[in-house]
């Protein structure tokens, strides 16, 4: 009887298990082999096409605006992630202090996560090139009183504004859960004049919520690499190509510019940063646990 | 185990069937009603509701034809989508530029040679799309529906006031710009945050400035963009002190409305935008001319080119009905309403009533001093408007050498194998003398 | 979460910050709706005209809007891809997640399935893009029902780690005391397992949920220049048939925010918990 059982459920897991990985091959692993081939041709994403060797790939290395959109994404990435989880960070412990309204203004603080990226970097390219620059000239800010947008130099914090605002609300509940877990005795242990409170959130609180920092980071670097919505509705790359994401440059050259080929070994160059960056990320993060 | 079997399936069932549901509308070819379906993607967006009513007026006299238009936004990265897909359409309408060449050169068109309706197309034009063909192609593979021009649209009310006549040379093009400018008022708008608007003033320049067939001649070795753009570089880059301040922060869109509720004089910017300033300001009394780059008036040509032309997919099954359809189109009637909506140079030998923010560059339309733009020979994953863009904000004292050097290495880089098809197809013809 | 009253003082300082704090969060929302209300001719180049209130609440704008962007095709576009998807994911990657997770303590195979999919957590989006385009295409499915599948081959990997990591609390004693009973695998899953794992189906459904509602990207190009639109990408695409009209395009962001933001200040809680307990896993 158990036998039977236990072979039924054997069974029973391979027939569950099959299908859902034919699926996953199919439309992740399949796809990715397929966009490798053609990262081999000078495919144009339709008519004819002609092999081409290791030329995408030497092209990529020599390309100056692919390297330009390598610098801008690696750019924006770091410090929005920082950005991000410093200000959530902040964020999260005053909400988690003991304050009123509560569940209230946690409500209201996460509000930006559920929106649409689109739609919101819409409403915010409005701001920046005409509400700000009116708030600038009127209080007489060299800088401000013309759209961040425009400036080669400036257009990117644009986008790292509105990629931080939307990503805040989100880390911020990991990290309240975080603290969460961190017990109130410590708390208690130290003293709560205003000088330790620092020290007691650096020596104490911080090395427990590590792991959410870990979880953060890496969740964080891995969504703004990939930034494209923001790219799209904001300067769809300009002014001058400064703000051409890999994302986007793959989008807008492999499907309409005709450099699938091309853009297929710039794809698959992209991936392997990826894995590489989130591989060291954890490394990193991992030994930082260890030693705390 | 039987039970297993039953649950997976059952699982499997739940799938297929939210999927089954959601698979209709997927029927292509023919309609319900047997009718054949005529697929169309037109690439102006902002043509959108003259081609609605012309579908309209299509399929209420036609019992066995059903016309589809679509006008997409961002159409380009639409139609290649549909492309990469294999998803064509029947009649696909583009302008003649690079695309064309391209999908031109993937053997997607149809040789429209026998379309009787070829006859009634001024000449010039089926030749502009004769010069897009990187190597020489047999047969006829577009017919070209309506042509643009570009220029500098004016505010007439505001020329009329002040006394100020038509430039015809450069130096007086600046010296207008210098008068306006002390009247206190801003000279010109441009709208250069969406890239490809910096290419209007620059094709102007371009063509009386550069050899017309510049680009072959680049491919065939022959020159280099170095010396011919040189000037067309310094001169677009000129304008710029007499534009508003950031011209980088706004958009076509912005630009059409500054233009519109007469925040600048003059636009540099072609006719297909007079619908869109015109929705801003419908009463506006706008003329244009013909951009004076030059400082022999005599040098200076009309910048036109083919704005929107068709072509039929190669695969498409039921050509009788499509050329029926492009008969229906070049109906004088038809391209009427498209002249009255749209504000465009027709392609169609005959009496059309031209619009009046033409008037201005009428002299040259009817002669026939013209020349095509230049970046429609451009490849668009190049992206020459961004790098033109960049050039225009770099203030350093290289930038104009930089620029320039770029564009020629980028564009050998992008060219690489038209050039080595160009050059495989001349080696082959002085093989043969 | 009983805690002693004598530590708990009020902290106002940091309540005040935080209220004033909000003013980020509503600003852009309250510009949105402002000039969403307003006419072409009320909006002005100072910052006192692009902020004070329309001289009027119509709705002219939404209406318009809607028109434009065939609102309620799109809504039921957006609807019906989230929905079917949040069940398919629960369903599918609920049990798979019980078929791997279960087998992997003792099976390489199994493991090696795990680590699989879950490291395709790392393949971005546009590597896959442009072959997926064609294979979808070449398969008949660039439509909704491509996008639904296409979401859960993505969403699986952290779905089936989600899923795997709340698994682990579920003693084995239970199920073996169910397979003692007679009863089989299948029947275990649905009636002894699939109910204790309802805290992780909300946060997969949540997760999921938020993630499909405001994608971008795969509908574009899988179904861009179908006429089928999801509440994003009819944004996007009619994006240039609003030309000089911000207030029709306000309007219509608006409308497309709308829905989501109603159902959050419903579901707040739940939502909330969700995406805290899907990261602490």
């Amino acid at each position: 009887m158990k036998t039977k059982n236990k072979n039924n459920r054997k069974r029973t897991f391979l027939l569950i298990t099959i299908p859902v990985v034919v699926l996953f091959f199919l439309f992740n692993t399949f796809p990715l082999i397929h966009g490798f081939i053609y990262s081999f041709t000078n495919f144009r994403g339709y008519g004819s096409f002609e092999w081409v060797g290791l030329r995408n790939y030497i092209d990529l290395f020599t390309d100056a605006r692919v390297g330009k959109s390598y610098l801008f994404t690696i750019k924006y990435a770091v410090v929005c992630t920082i950005i991000t989880n410093v200000l959530s960070l902040i964020l999260a412990l005053g909400l988690n202090s003991k304050i009123k309204a509560k569940s209230a203004l946690r409500g209201i603080y996460f509000i930006p996560n559920v929106l649409g990226s689109l739609v919101v970097a819409y409403i915010f390219s409005f701001f920046f090139t005409y509400i700000l620059p009116a708030i600038g000239k009127s209080l007489h800010i060299g800088f401000l009183s013309e759209s961040i947008l425009a400036g080669t130099g400036t257009a990117w914090l644009g986008i790292v504004i509105v990629g931080a605002w939307q990503a805040i609300a989100q880390n911020t509940i990991i990290y309240i859960s975080g603290l969460q877990t961190v017990p109130t005795d410590v708390y208690e242990a130290g003293s709560i004049d205003g000088a330790r409170k620092w020290k007691q959130f650096w020596k104490l609180t911080f090395p427990l919520i590590i792991p959410f920092v870990t979880t953060n980071m890496v969740l964080c670097m891995k969504n703004f690499l990939m930034v494209f919505d923001q790219i799209m509705a904001m300067t769809k790359g300009g002014p001058s190509q400064s703000t051409e994401s890999i994302s986007y440059l793959i989008y807008q050259n492999g499907m309409s510019g005709g450099q699938f080929g091309f853009q297929s070994a710039n794809a698959f160059v992209f991936f392997v940063v990826i894995v590489v960056i989130s591989v060291l990320q954890m490394r990193f993060m991992n030994k930082r646990e260890e030693q705390l | 185990m039987r039970k297993n079997m039953k649950a997976v399936l059952c699982l499997g069932c739940t799938f297929l069937a939210a999927a089954a549901s959601m698979m209709t509308g997927c029927q292509k070819a023919e309609n319900s009603s047997g009718k054949i379906v005529v697929e169309m993607i037109q690439y102006k967006p902002e043509a959108v509701a003259v081609f609605e009513a012309l579908e309209k007026k299509f399929n209420e006299t036609h019992d066995d034809i059903e016309l589809r238009i679509d006008s997409p936004n961002d159409a380009m990265t639409i139609l290649k989508t549909k492309l990469i897909r294999e998803d064509y359409p029947d009649i696909i309408g583009i302008g003649g530029d690079s695309n064309y060449s391209n999908f031109l050169d993937a053997d997607l068109f149809m040789d429209i040679s026998d379309y009787e309706g070829l006859s009634d197309i001024k000449e010039s034009y089926l030749e502009i799309n004769k010069n897009l063909e990187y190597v020489p192609k047999e047969g006829v593979y577009a017919i070209p529906y309506m042509a643009n021009a570009a220029g500098i649209l004016y505010n007439k009310d505001i020329f009329e006031e002040y006394g100020w006549t038509i430039p015809t040379t450069w130096d007086e093009l600046i010296a207008l710009c210098e008068d306006i400018q002390d009247a206190g008022l801003l000279p010109l708008y441009f709208g250069y945050k969406d890239s490809w608007t910096c290419l209007a003033p620059w094709n102007a320049i371009a063509v009386d400035l550069a050899p017309a067939d510049i680009c072959s001649q680049v491919n065939r070795g022959e020159a280099t963009f170095t010396e011919a753009y040189r000037e067309v570089a310094e001169k677009t880059k000129a304008l710029l002190q007499y534009a508003q301040k950031s011209p980088v922060a706004y958009g076509y869109n912005d630009a059409c409305t500054a233009f519109a509720r007469g925040e600048s004089v003059m636009y540099t910017i072609g006719s297909y935008a007079v619908p869109q300033i015109k929705s801003v300001n419908p009463d506006m009394n706008i003329d244009s001319f013909v951009f004076p780059a030059s400082n022999n008036a005599e040098e200076n040509l009309l910048n036109s080119g083919n704005d929107l032309e068709f072509m039929v997919m190669k695969n498409c099954e039921h050509k009788e009905a499509v050329y029926e359809v492009l008969d229906f189109l070049y109906e004088d009637e038809n391209i009427q309403m498209y002249l009255d909506d749209q504000g465009a140079v027709p392609c169609k030998k005959g009496d059309f009533e031209l619009p009046a923010v033409l008037d201005g560059m009428k002299e040259y339309i009817v002669e026939g001093k013209s020349a095509d733009y230049q970046d429609h020979y451009y490849p668009s994953e190049m992206s020459v408007d961004a790098l033109i863009q960049t050039y225009l904000l770099d203030d350093s004292d290289g930038a104009l050498d930089t620029f320039l050097e770029k564009f020629d290495t980028d564009w050998k880089r992008y060219n690489r194998d038209v050039i080595k098809k160009v050059q495989d197809y001349l080696d082959a013809q002085s093989s043969q003398k | 979460m009983k805690k002693e009253k004598v530590h708990e003082r009020i902290n106002w300082p940091v309540t005040i910050l935080l209220i004033i704090g909000t003013i980020t969060i509503f600003f852009p929302l309250y510009m949105a709706i402002i000039i969403a209300f307003k006419k072409p001719t009320e909006m002005t180049n100072d910052i006192a005209g692009a902020l004070s209130f329309p001289s009027s609440w119509s709705l002219e704008n939404f209406a318009e809007a809607m028109r434009v962007t065939d609102f309620w095709h799109s809504l039921g576009n957006s609807i019906l891809i989230t929905v079917i998807t949040v069940v398919l994911a629960v369903l599918i990657h609920g049990i798979a997640a019980y078929a791997i997770g279960r087998s992997m303590a003792n099976s390489k195979g199994y493991r090696f399935v795990y680590y699989y999919i879950v490291s395709g957590m790392f393949v971005p989006f546009a590597i896959l893009m442009m072959p997926l385009v064609k294979q979808t295409a070449q398969m008949g499915i660039a439509n909704r029902v491509g996008v639904i599948i296409l979401y859960l081959v993505f969403f699986m990997p952290i779905n089936l780690l989600l899923y795997t990591g709340y698994l682990k609390n579920i003693p084995m004693a239970l199920e073996e005391a169910a397979n003692v009973d007679g009863a089989a695998t299948w029947y275990t899953y649905w009636h002894v397992i699939f109910p204790m794992m309802k805290p992780m189906h909300a946060t997969v459904a949540v997760l999921t949920a938020l993630s499909v509602w405001n994608d971008v990207m795969t509908p574009l190009v899988i179904m861009g220049g179908t006429e089928m639109n999801t509440l994003p990408l009819a944004q996007l695409n009619f994006q240039t048939q609003f030309g000089t009209n911000y207030n029709l395009a306000f309007a219509s962001y608006l409308l497309a925010l709308l829905p989501i933001l109603i159902f959050y200040i419903i579901c707040q809680k739940q939502i909330i918990s969700g995406v805290a307990a899907g990261a602490v896993k």
